[in-house]
């Protein structure tokens, strides 16, 4: 009893340690833990999938968060942004935050760097950072016209005069917003490009948000979503297992089937604990797996919670018990 | 008169944009399009309020010497400072300006939220309790939906992820509903208070 | 060299956030007013170069669009939020600028209320949607406050209780993941950036 009251009063800088260890020690001995895909994530993957190739159709992600949610956001922006560069899908980058400008383009380089040809303007156009007080006007705005909404690129150039925009008017062709939030699960596109331009909007929020808007995945609103640092893992393993797939009888990958994602060859053959080896070409990069490497954590920290709670409530129940002993 | 015309403003505007809404006719798209023009000239001049307000609340900590206020010069360094050094050297990629960001913004905004995992981990072991039926499952439904989201969660029992995922797309979607059209009745009768005049909360006290 | 260095600034700016987890000290408060500083700061050259040149200066000064100066003076109105005499100035660009909730009266009302509307009223054809249209229904009974929640209404409230644990749990499992991940992203920047950065 002694000993259960001990743990009960235990400092709070020993449950910081452990927590902190059940993280760290994870990160430094990566092991292969599977990834389970979800439905949200799934429908997501197969919107872009769908515009492969396409020069009328183009998606746009908008950057709506800073760096202090870049744990969980950031990597599925690399993931989508890898994903469109790998399927050729057109793709806008932009931000209404002055601290997400400088995300967009290390997103863009980050996964740039391993795609030579492709170029700004022709493949992708980063509008960059517009203010706040243009939110409205900008997200109904490309509703008529996508150059006359937003003028400018990150570059300063004029958006019409870009190849990318051949084909590209307004959200006619702009079938698909992702907004990466830690604040709203794409409400703003919800209420205003898709109740009135019928534009199709998917959401990648922070797990602390994901539970609230599946009323919005039910209704169609959202048409996918990716939630927290495991919906960017899911990506990345989707982007791993097709998009990125290569063999003689796939050299620029291959579609996307819900039977490959349960068969077990395919999922042995996704491991994260083996590194890049750019003379074997075998491997996983760092950079496209860091939320899977972050799951990995993620599962030993979750199991370490549920010791806290277990031990926490094993200790309330037999002070409660004692307690009432003590009454009668 | 001071709060009649800006009111005036935001009633007839109201009525312009909802018909806007509905009305997708040439004359409320030039409507619209002449509203951008207005509204992007106005837009930068909202930092300037922001950035008055932090020199201010500094000054006057500076000037009371508040607990702490020597740190207020920091604050206002690092505003200008970095200001300063965006208009001098530019704000492109290899930067100053792009290095204050990348190596003091990013990673004390990163660390300052991640703080919250520690906490929550405290909470979770000293404050989450069955005290009651209804505590109690909260903490079911909260456990397993956290086993269900890790790889980990599968080697307890195979059934958990998909048990998780029926929590959150059956129960947890009804209860989001039900609080969604709660809220979202309430924000539209909150628009039609300022777009009647009636909620003026925004202009601000006083005459 | 340099990216050394950097993430060793970088990496000072963590711990020193992290030092407030033993106790509060002057690195956590020197890092945290910076911090308030280096963001404020960070925006005025974006601003001017995304919003004042393409919006205000090129317009009037290259296009000579002069009329521009009408919205550039209610812009700067709001400067006036703090005069004590002219405060009142400042209402004009706000009024202006909440004028577009007009059109969200309308947009809102069907994104967030009707269509929600729409799919609560489908055919109850599974014992899923016997359970969302129970709890829909059951957690907008408790937030009506004009009936007391006794007896039989009572107990549709109880149930409506029982559906918000049920959610609220769900967001705290997921509240979890999430807190977890923003120190898992700062423990890997310690590894992979600075410990691996380092050794290589």
């Amino acid at each position: 009893m002694e000993f259960i009251k001990k743990l009960q009063d235990l400092d709070r800088r020993w449950i910081y340690l452990i927590i902190a260890l059940a993280i760290t020690i994870p990160l430094l001995i990566p092991f292969n833990a599977p990834t389970y895909t979800t439905g949200p994530t799934e429908t997501l993957y197969q919107m872009v999938d769908s515009y492969e190739n396409r020069e009328d159709r183009a998606i746009l992600i908008c950057f709506a968060h800073d760096a202090s949610t870049m744990a969980e956001l950031y990597p599925m922006e690399v993931a989508i942004l890898r994903h469109c560069f790998e399927r050729k899908v057109k793709v806008f980058t932009l931000t209404f935050l002055p601290t997400a400008a400088p995300l967009v383009n290390y997103a863009i380089d980050m996964v740039k760097s391993e795609y030579p040809d492709v170029q700004s303007g022709v493949d992708y156009i980063n509008i960059g950072y517009k203010p706040a007080a243009l939110y409205l006007p900008i997200v109904v705005g490309m509703g008529d016209g996508i150059a006359e909404a937003v003028k400018t690129d990150a570059e300063g150039r004029k958006l019409e005069t870009l190849p990318m925009m051949k084909g590209l008017n307004n959200y006619n062709e702009l079938r698909l917003v992702i907004e990466t939030s830690g604040a709203s699960y794409a409400m703003g596109w919800v209420t205003w490009a898709r109740s009135r331009f019928g534009v199709n909007v998917a959401a990648g929020v922070t797990a602390v948000m994901a539970a609230d808007a599946y009323p919005y995945l039910q209704t169609g609103q959202l048409s996918g979503m990716l939630s927290g640092m495991k919906g960017a893992a899911e990506y990345e393993y989707l982007t791993d297992v097709f998009a990125a797939y290569q063999s003689p009888d796939y050299p620029n990958g291959r579609p996307f089937s819900k039977e490959l994602l349960k068969d077990q060859d395919v999922i042995d053959s996704i491991d994260i604990s083996k590194d890049w080896d750019p003379e074997t070409k075998t491997g996983i990069m760092y950079k496209w797996k860091t939320a899977r490497l972050g799951m990995n954590a993620q599962s030993v920290a979750h199991m370490v919670i549920f010791l806290f709670i277990l031990i926490g409530n094993i200790g309330y129940f037999a002070e409660r018990y004692q307690q009432n002993k003590a009454k009668k | 008169m001071k709060k009649q015309i800006p009111l005036f403003i935001v009633i007839v505007l109201s009525f312009l944009f909802a018909a806007w809404a509905v009305v997708p006719h040439k004359i409320s798209e030039e409507f619209y399009q002449g509203y951008l023009v207005f509204v992007r000239a106005m837009s930068p001049f909202g930092v300037i309020l922001g950035i008055m307000s932090i020199t201010m609340v500094n000054t006057v900590r500076i000037k009371r010497k508040v607990p702490n206020w020597q740190y207020s010069y920091v604050t206002l360094i690092a505003v200008y400072a970095t200001a300063a050094i965006g208009f001098i050297w530019g704000t492109s990629e290899g930067s100053p300006y792009i290095w204050i960001f990348k190596n003091v913004q990013m990673p004390m905004s990163a660390t300052m939220f991640s703080l919250l995992a520690f906490y929550i981990s405290t909470a979770a072991y000293k404050a989450f309790r069955a005290r009651s039926a209804e505590a109690t499952v909260l903490l079911i439904a909260a456990i397993i939906v956290m086993l269900g989201q890790v790889p980990y969660g599968v080697m307890i029992s195979p059934k958990i992820p998909g048990f998780a995922q029926w929590i959150l797309d059956v129960p947890n979607l009804a209860s989001k509903r039900g609080f969604m059209l709660g809220v979202g009745l309430g924000m539209t009768a909150v628009s039609l208070k300022i777009m009647l005049g009636i909620e003026r909360a925004y202009l601000g006290g006083g005459d | 060299m340099f990216e050394i260095i950097s993430n060793l600034i970088a990496a000072f700016f963590t711990l020193a956030i992290f030092s407030f987890l033993y106790k509060d000290n002057p690195f956590y408060r020197f890092s945290e007013q910076l911090l308030v500083g280096v963001s404020a700061g960070y925006a005025i050259p974006l601003v001017w170069q995304n919003a004042f040149i393409p919006f205000v200066y090129e317009p009037i000064f290259i296009q000579h669009k002069w009329y521009l100066f009408v919205p550039v003076a209610f812009g700067l109105m709001l400067t006036l939020r703090f005069s004590k005499n002219l405060s009142w100035l400042a209402r004009y660009p706000i009024a202006i600028s909440i004028g577009m909730t007009g059109a969200g009266v309308v947009l809102s009302m069907n994104a967030g209320v009707l269509v929600q509307m729409r799919s609560a009223m489908q055919p109850i054809d599974s014992l899923n949607m016997l359970i969302i249209f129970v709890g829909t229904v059951t957690v907008m009974l408790y937030f009506y406050f004009s009936k007391a929640h006794t007896g039989l209404y009572g107990k549709f409230t109880k149930i409506g209780i029982w559906f918000m644990m049920i959610g609220f749990g769900a967001s705290f499992g997921n509240t979890v993941m999430a807190r977890l991940s923003l120190l898992i992203g700062r423990i890997q920047f310690l590894i992979n950036d600075v410990i691996m950065g380092f050794i290589k």
